[in-house]
């Protein structure tokens, strides 16, 4: 299959980057997107620090008794104030039970950018946010799609709330009749639009987060009807370098009511820094 | 019809003015919501700590200690969110429930891992976002030092390398760091503010203080300990001897804040830029507790009140003192014995406070000499001399009475070679920085020392106090303290 070279560099490079010993502190208290839940909040990764997803897997039975497996390694950067850069390869493995074969590739290169543009005072935290799935590997899109996002925190006493919706730019999709997967990778999670909530409290003692969120999103494939999303989650921070994640989620509406698990873990550690020669 | 014409033409002129009025009171008045509005964007943001091979080394060698101060950011922040969400609340809520938690709670099971401060303290820090990550910002500073310092990889000059560096690194972030000059004792407790938090709630009030004083003096065994095993038993030490001022609260506890000086003279020695920064931090812990505290502050300008603190805390022109030399004379002068004792070679007992509690010196801030007391008095030791309590204390703008260090002691009036030996014999004595810390941490020996100086001839009077304090200074009888026009702030 020509999707094996990349496979094998792809989680070559993901091995590497686990196998780096490093130093860091990770923040379980900020959200990002997919970790755990679809909708993130408003800050970005702290200046200067640098956060690898190792290999975060993610789960997920989709149409036709369709299972797909997924990790996306991604690296995260804080190069500026209050703006994370994010670069995320995902690897998909998709398991058709009923034709009994299986696919198995890139799915695409994921860039993103996260800029907060305020921290939260009687003025909610506010953010905007561009990324674009580029077409890479046998499972990745024919075209390259883009997005932009505005995402709100607000806090209360006993819990945070965040806001986020998210347009994409590109061609819309059109499946064949009875197609049980007529792209593969992550196209098919592209939506032309998505607007959620979601809802944290922290256990602060714990260091862990529970967060659950519900969703709206309007399927790129033309014809598919609005589809409504519900997910739990909990964040964690295992010791100062990992903070650890869980996930559930379900599809409430559609013909194709199928569940998804995702489970991760971040490593962060900062650039280096000398001071400047006077 | 000309006159109809020019009528005509005159309604849409007025119409036009009152129009123009109109939108000028409606910007007007929209400029007040749009000015509130530019008041609480805060565009603040957080940095990574120094990426160093020291990273977490305290943490790693020394997790009893490093676990204590992720329980004292808890206490930190729910003191702050309780300060500003029950304004109402009676003392107690503080002073007993929360006070019992942290005690018997959380410092006995410290968390695992550093906190999220704004999980504790959501409200607050949307208050006040710059203070909060000022706050951590120093924080870490704090804590990268003591890597730099536990870590055996590292010979002197290697630390001090080190130390210099991440100093380096907390300044690059003008916006969130304390201003590494030492700042006059005025602008944490001489504001119409101050004074609120310790007076309503003494308890936590040192509690606090003694979570200042473990996080600077842990630094001294550090500094101190020539071997590994020496820095062991050293944090050890100086950890139980924090437990120790716990006991039947709020007696043993801090009765001034703690001044990095006097507690950890060593590293204050030896990194003094270090030291300075951490009292400008722990100055600002006790600014946003009397602002919050305060109910003559109304909530609405809260907000306000710490941002100019911030301000001030981070410039290099407000309320500076005179000198490095100045700081240390006036952190000696406010008394060791008044701040818990010293973080190593400390007596058994808890040492006797000379001053009331909470109470406030006045200080010279060009030479750091004590002129007085403006709240409170002096109680014994060192500080009976300065006597008069401080209802005697003179109204704003007008001159200091001389009630200064020495402005009680009486002028010897022999010169008696027996005095001179037994003066000769101590001075020599002090010079030993072990002896001269017992004499400092037992305020009854130290005030025996004082008043036997204070029968000696000036000359020799000036060498034991010089030795005593070994700051590089000697006491001169303090002048009268410049003081401020009344009301007026100074900048």
């Amino acid at each position: 299959m020509s999707a094996r070279p990349h496979r094998i560099a792809l989680v070559g490079a993901a091995l590497l980057l686990l196998g780096t010993r490093v130093h860091g502190q990770t923040d379980y208290f900020n959200t990002d997107a997919g970790r755990p839940l679809t909708i993130e909040d408003a800050y970005a990764l702290e200046r200067r620090s640098i956060e690898i997803q190792g290999a975060p897997l993610r789960a997920e039975r989709i149409r036709g008794g369709q299972y797909r497996w997924g990790i996306e390694p991604e690296l995260s950067m804080g190069l500026f104030p209050r703006t994370q850069i994010e670069i995320g390869v995902p690897l998909v493995l998709v398991d058709q039970a009923r034709q009994g074969t299986r696919r198995a590739g890139a799915a695409g290169i994921d860039l993103s950018v996260l800029h907060n543009l305020n921290r939260e005072t009687s003025i909610p935290a506010l953010a905007v946010g561009f990324g674009a799935l580029l077409p890479a590997g046998s499972l990745g899109p024919r075209d390259p799609y883009g997005n932009a996002k505005v995402v709100m925190t607000r806090t209360f006493p006993a819990f945070r709330v965040h806001a986020n919706a998210q347009a994409t730019f590109g061609p819309r999709l059109s499946l064949p009749a009875g197609s049980p997967d007529p792209v593969g990778g992550n196209t098919l999670e592209l939506s032309r639009w998505l607007a959620g909530v979601a809802v944290d409290r922290t256990l602060p003692l714990r260091s862990m987060l529970l967060a659950a969120e519900l969703f709206a999103r309007a399927p790129l494939v033309r014809g598919q009807p609005l589809e409504w999303n519900a997910g739990v989650g909990t964040r964690w921070q295992a010791n100062v370098r990992w903070a650890m994640d869980a996930g559930i989620g379900r599809h409430l509406t559609g013909d194709d009511r199928g569940w998804y698990l995702t489970v991760g873990g971040a490593y962060a550690l900062g650039w280096p820094w000398r001071p400047a020669r006077r | 019809m000309r006159h109809m014409t020019d009528h005509s033409a005159m309604i849409p002129m007025r119409s036009i003015r009152r129009g123009i009025s109109l939108l000028a009171a409606l910007l007007a008045t929209a400029a007040l919501p749009v000015r509130a509005a530019h008041a609480q964007w805060s565009t603040v943001y957080e940095q990574f700590y120094l990426q160093a091979p020291h990273n977490w080394t305290f943490r790693t060698d020394y997790t009893h200690a490093d676990r204590l101060f992720n329980a004292f950011d808890y206490g930190h922040a729910i003191l702050y969110e309780t300060l500003w969400t029950k304004p109402g609340a009676p003392a107690s809520l503080l002073e007993e429930r929360i006070y019992d938690r942290l005690v018997r709670g959380v410092l006995v099971r410290p968390p695992r891992n550093p906190l999220e401060e704004a999980a504790i303290e959501p409200m607050y820090a949307r208050l006040a976002p710059e203070a909060k990550v000022m706050f951590d910002w120093a924080h870490i500073l704090h804590r990268q030092l003591y890597d730099v310092l536990a870590d055996e990889r590292l010979d002197g000059a290697a630390k001090d390398r080190e130390v210099a560096r991440i100093i380096a690194y907390y300044k690059s972030r003008p916006d969130l760091a304390f201003s590494s000059k030492p700042k006059s004792m005025a602008l944490m407790q001489e504001q119409p503010y101050s004074l609120a938090f310790r007076k309503t709630y003494p308890k936590f009030n040192g509690l606090i203080w003694g979570y200042h004083w473990l996080q600077i003096g842990l630094y001294e065994p550090l500094v101190t300990g020539r071997t590994r095993e020496e820095r062991q038993a050293g944090v050890r030490a100086t950890v139980a001897r924090f437990w120790q001022m716990l006991d039947d609260a709020p007696r043993h506890m801090p009765h001034q804040m703690p001044m990095t000086p006097a507690v950890a003279p060593a590293f204050a020695a030896r990194y003094p830029e270090a030291g300075i920064i951490f009292d400008n931090l722990h100055s600002m812990h006790d600014v946003v507790s009397d602002i919050l505290a305060n109910p003559s502050v109304p909530r609405a300008a809260k907000r306000r009140e710490i941002m100019r603190a911030a301000r001030l805390f981070r410039d290099d022109s407000s309320y500076v003192m005179g000198s490095t030399a100045a700081w240390v004379r006036m952190s000696n002068h406010m008394g060791i014995e008044n701040m818990g004792g010293p973080a190593v070679g400390f007596l058994p007992a808890m040492p006797t406070p000379s001053v009331t509690y909470g109470a406030v010196m006045t200080h010279d801030d060009r030479t750091g000499e004590m002129t007085g007391f403006r709240y409170g008095n002096a109680t014994g030791g060192d500080h009976a001399a300065h006597g008069a309590p401080a209802a005697a204390a003179p109204a704003a703008g007008g001159a200091q009475p001389d009630h200064g260090a020495h402005a009680g002691h009486a002028m010897p009036t022999t010169g008696d070679s027996l005095a001179r030996g037994a003066a000769s014999l101590v001075a020599r004595l002090l010079t030993d920085p072990v002896v001269r810390q017992r004499v400092l941490a037992d305020s009854a020996l130290h005030a025996a020392v004082v008043r036997a100086a204070q029968q000696l001839p000036e000359g020799e009077r000036a060498a034991i106090h010089a030795a005593l304090h070994a700051d590089g200074g000697t006491h001169a009888t303090p002048a009268a303290r410049p003081a401020p026009a009344p009301g007026t702030p100074r900048r």
